[in-house]
């Protein structure tokens, strides 16, 4: 068996497995964790409009606080959209994506792919940078936030080679991004980056305990 | 509005009391000896009883991104990362990762016990550091709740037998004679026949029903008279049915505040069983924070099932008077323009906004709105009892400083708040950094402007 057929098969299969039986177990630990329920009266009903406003407000932060963190955040918006437009709009993860599910949608254009990904990896790799100087992120930073950036990084960074030619061998280049992308499959649900989950649902319960106190936020 | 209070009596008494606080350090006991172990099982046991679902949740979704820095006011004044929101609930997060986690046995493996040592430490982060104001749940990308799991953080603390002196003082205190300040009822009666002289009329006492029960504290009772007697003259004025009470006056709950749960639900259930004694349909809590909370929040709480009764701010209850047009305000000339301070416990936490704003209104005042108003308003350095304490001092002033700052950007020549603790925070900071801002309580604003009577017109 070469290096690809171990990526592109067992590798694969086993880190999707654990993906979902470790997202599984994480979220569910959760959810079954019993919850408080207030006696008081709400100053205001209808909670779910809380939550639900509440995480969509969140995507951009209020006034009082652009000039301390506008860029931060617009920085933290262009990587995750850059992400996902290369992880589902370039055309051969689509056809990944459609022998996998049987679904197919249309790709974007590879330059903007490739663009994206640059932008993408680039960013990631200022914020690491970032985390490792600036006092603030330094001293809430653990072993999780530097690992997280680097597993995020490595397909970018594995996929841009490949795409490009360059470094190694193109097949082994692309059993590395494949490894890569097994990397991130185990490593999510046992790492911060299981925020992509939890993030909107931790939105939603904060924006009910407002709004139950009669504050829109 | 009759005067209840002289400029020079206030004075006299914020110099009075401001000296009754300062003394506190050297009059409180030693803590109770508690060995170490103890002290750890004990706060361990208190996390994991306070934390559920949501804040297991909330504990879990931190990308440490440090934008929670960024609404602080102790990061922002001081720029210490010692200072940053999230660091406050790391120990809670060490023991939640190691005992209820769904991931317990990965953590256990790189995580480390919490020691007597850490809960030490954190005592500065959770009391001095934190007023539990919220402001940085306001910014985080995840909707984290920090400042209510630093909450849990004072109960784990205060089992632990490690909350601050001068908190441990004033729980103490409350836990054996309900009060604060030693205002007990012998000087709440001499208080209010003080006030009955100054404002002309009898007060109602110990009604045995009565429609609204008003709430006082101990803090207004030694110092800021104005703000109880303008709650009573409006009441008075608008024909309300009410009754204050000697064995139910006291609104300060250090209970809460030092993160002693039992004496906090104790002394919220005292108020709760009066109000339903008396068949109250309102309590109107004094111009105190964390009075409104206390109760607000907490009375069905504390006697485990709903109240047949609301509670209401001094500002919320007048302010709504206004709005709905019982209470009508005479405007008057106001030169100079105002700010106004939204007490985070009342504000950000409570959700009252509008009926202050309403009021000042109609006083006919100009109100400047701070940059950061309302919902995102910055505390006033000295919320949640930490006015209190002593080494507190620098943070205080920090936070202090980045609110003043924000007030005197508005060009207003005033500042009204409607907490006791806020402005006793504001006019100690005022002294210490020699700043001039007068500070006016709400409610004696509103009283000022009640319409004056044919014979006050008269006169
Ligand atoms: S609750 Fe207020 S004082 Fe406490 S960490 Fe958050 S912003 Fe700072
Ligand atoms: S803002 Fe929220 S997610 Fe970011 S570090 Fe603070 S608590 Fe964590």
């Amino acid at each position: 068996m070469t290096l690809l057929d171990f990526a592109r098969g067992p590798a694969l299969e086993w880190a999707a497995v654990i993906f979902v039986v470790g997202l599984f177990w994480r979220i569910g630990g959760l959810i079954f964790l019993a919850r408080a329920r207030p006696l008081s009266r709400n100053r205001r009903d209808d909670l779910w409009r809380g939550g639900w406003r509440m995480v969509w407000s969140r995507f951009v932060p209020n006034r009082v606080f652009r000039d301390r963190i506008s860029l931060q955040f617009l920085a933290g918006w262009v990587w995750h959209v850059g992400f996902f437009v290369v992880l589902l709009m370039f055309e051969v993860h689509i056809l990944f994506f459609e022998g996998l599910f049987g679904l197919s949608w249309p790709a974007l254009p590879n330059t903007v792919i490739l663009v994206a990904a640059a932008v993408t990896a680039g960013l990631l790799v200022m914020l690491l940078i970032r985390r490792a100087t600036q006092p603030v992120l330094r001293a809430i930073s653990g072993f999780d936030d530097y690992a997280s950036v680097v597993v995020v990084l490595l397909p970018l960074l594995t996929g841009l080679a490949s795409y490009a030619h360059l470094g190694l061998a193109y097949e082994t280049m692309l059993a590395l991004h494949l490894l890569s992308v097994a990397l991130l499959l185990v490593w999510l649900p046992f790492s911060k980056l299981v925020h992509v989950i939890t993030m909107l649902p931790s939105r939603y319960v904060m924006g009910v305990k407002f709004w139950r106190r009669g504050v829109e936020v | 509005m009759t005067e209840v209070v002289t400029k020079d009596e206030l004075g006299e008494a914020f110099a009075m009391f401001y000296g009754m606080a300062a003394a506190i350090g050297d009059m409180v006991e030693p803590a109770p000896e508690m060995d170490d172990a103890e002290r750890v099982q004990r706060a361990k046991d208190t996390f994991l009883h306070g934390l559920d679902g949501t804040f297991a949740l909330q504990l879990d979704v931190c990308v440490h991104c440090g934008a929670c820095a960024e609404a602080c006011q102790f990061y922002i004044g001081t720029e210490d990362p010692a200072y940053v929101p999230v660091r406050k609930l790391d120990l809670m997060k060490r023991v939640y990762q190691r005992e209820l986690s769904p991931l317990r046995w990965l953590h256990r493996l790189t995580t480390p016990e919490i020691t007597a040592d850490d809960l030490r430490a954190q005592q500065t982060l959770v009391y001095d550091a934190c007023t539990m104001c919220g402001r940085c749940n306001l910014v985080c990308p995840s909707g984290i709740n920090i400042s209510e799991m630093v909450h849990l953080n004072r109960e784990a603390l205060a089992a632990a037998g490690l909350m601050p002196d001068e908190l441990r003082f004033m729980d103490d205190g409350q836990a054996a004679d309900g009060t604060i300040f030693g205002a007990d009822a012998d000087l709440f009666r001499f208080r209010i026949e003080d006030l009955e002289q100054r404002l002309g009329f009898a007060i109602p006492v110990d009604k045995e029903s009565a429609d609204v029960l008003l709430v006082t504290s101990g803090l207004d009772i030694h110092l800021f008279r104005d703000a109880t007697g303008g709650a009573i003259e409006t009441l008075t004025h608008m024909g309300i049915d009410y009754t204050l009470l000697s064995d139910a006056y006291e609104g300060a709950n250090f209970g809460l505040l030092s993160g002693d749960v039992k004496v906090q639900k104790e002394l919220t259930r005292k108020l709760t069983e009066a109000a339903i004694r008396i068949g109250a349909k309102v309590v109107i809590v004094p111009e105190c924070g964390h009075s409104f909370p206390a109760l607000r929040w907490g009375a069905a709480e504390s006697v485990g099932k709903p109240v047949p009764f609301d509670v209401m701010t001094v500002s919320e209850y007048f302010g709504r008077a206004v709005m709905d047009g019982r209470l009508t305000l005479e405007p008057q000339k106001h030169e100079k323009p105002i700010a106004l301070h939204d007490p985070c416990k009342v504000g950000r936490w409570g959700g009252v906004f509008d009926e202050p704003r309403a009021i000042l209104k109609a006083c006919g005042y100009d109100l400047h709105e701070t940059d950061s108003s309302r919902t995102y308003n910055f505390c006033c350095g000295g919320g949640a009892g930490n006015f209190l304490i002593e080494r507190a001092d620098p943070l205080k002033r920090a936070g202090y400083r980045v609110k003043m700052n924000e007030i005197e950007k508005t060009g207003a020549e005033s500042l009204v708040v409607s907490c006791g603790s806020c402005r006793m925070n504001f006019e100690v900071g005022k002294v210490k950094a020699g700043d001039t801002m007068p500070v006016e309580s709400l409610a004696a604003v509103i009283a000022a402007h009640l319409p004056k009577t044919p014979k006050e017109a008269a006169e």
